[in-house]
């Protein structure tokens, strides 16, 4: 008991200070909680700067019109076992060596990012890095593989 | 189980290893808080403006509960804090694994390509909970900075 009445006094010291700390330098530094708001963005192609969001109805006209480019940002692993059909695999893991799967794919052509689903944060990170690299339409389906195979949408193995 | 912990090797080995792993991976937080909240918010567990306020101090705490189990000073109240830090990222751990979320961890890198959490990681988690309990239990001050303070000025004075 003694101890724990012990351990809890140090224990409030230890948060007490950390907090301070912790406040003091993210506001010296301007990072996390008192970061400046970061200047809007505009791409040279005059684009709006964040990815979009699709939902699954807005993914599957996208495919029946051929027009976008699927990219399956899943492990390899997962890509084998089925994915949406004609989905090129870059997981997000590898994406410096995989990017060249897009090389023959226009800058301004819409490509469409998808994980696993729901949760997956995969196809977020892979459209930033796609974006960064230049590719000016990309979407996230963000309800990705499990969405798509649960409305049995075409897939492939 | 009392003479384990009151093994001053035994202590000091657990001590240098929390404390280290502690201290480097709050480094990484505390240089991007940014990032630390994403990761939190990632687990969808809290309201929308508290990641980013533990995301401010929780790096910190790691760092200053590292040192201090490695030094050994305010040992108990340090290893209470990290019990009880790691029993909150566990079961945040698991929550996310019962719903089926694919997150990457945040643990001890930011780097969201390091891997996502599994069951792997409360093993992983578990075993350091039993560590940090075991400091939080350990009865010796050997090696530790108090000791060493404690020793060395009386004996100084006295050598006067």
């Amino acid at each position: 008991m003694i101890r724990l009445r012990h351990a809890l006094r140090e224990a409030g010291i230890l948060l007490l200070v950390a907090a301070a700390l912790g406040f003091i330098y993210t506001a010296a530094t301007e990072k996390g909680l008192f970061a400046r708001p970061a200047p809007s963005k505009t791409t040279p192609r005059g684009v709006a700067g964040d990815p979009t969001m699709i939902s699954r109805d807005e993914a599957w006209a996208l495919y029946q019109t051929g027009i976008a480019v699927f990219v399956d940002a899943r492990h390899d692993f997962d890509f084998k076992l089925g994915h949406i059909k004609g989905a090129i695999n870059i997981p997000l893991k590898g994406y410096d060596e995989r990017k060249s799967a897009l090389s023959g794919v226009s800058m301004d052509r819409v490509i469409v990012a998808y994980c696993d689903g729901a949760e997956c944060n995969s196809s977020i990170e892979l459209s930033v890095k796609l974006m960064k690299d230049g590719h000016a339409n990309v979407r996230i389906f963000f309800g990705g593989w499990s969405e798509w195979k649960a409305a049995n949408l075409p897939a492939e193995q | 189980m009392k003479t384990l912990l009151n093994n001053p090797h035994l202590v000091l080995l657990v001590r240098l290893f929390i404390g280290l792993l502690f201290i480097v991976s709050s480094l990484e937080k505390i240089v991007d808080p940014a990032a630390f909240a994403q990761s939190i918010a990632s687990y969808k567990l809290l309201p929308t403006w508290l990641p980013v306020i533990l995301a401010t101090v929780l790096p910190w705490l790691e760092l200053l509960c590292g040192f201090s189990v490695l030094f050994g000073a305010f040992t108990h109240g340090s290893s209470f804090l990290l019990s009880a830090m790691l029993l909150v990222f566990t079961v945040a751990v698991i929550a996310a694994l019962v719903r089926g979320l694919d997150i990457s961890c945040g643990c001890f890198t930011q780097d969201p390509t390091a891997g996502k959490i599994g069951w792997m990681k409360v093993l992983q988690n578990t075993t350091l909970i039993v560590l940090t309990l075991f400091l939080y239990f350990s009865n010796t001050e050997s090696f530790t900075l108090l000791r060493y303070l404690r020793e060395s000025t009386p004996l100084n004075e006295q050598s006067r």
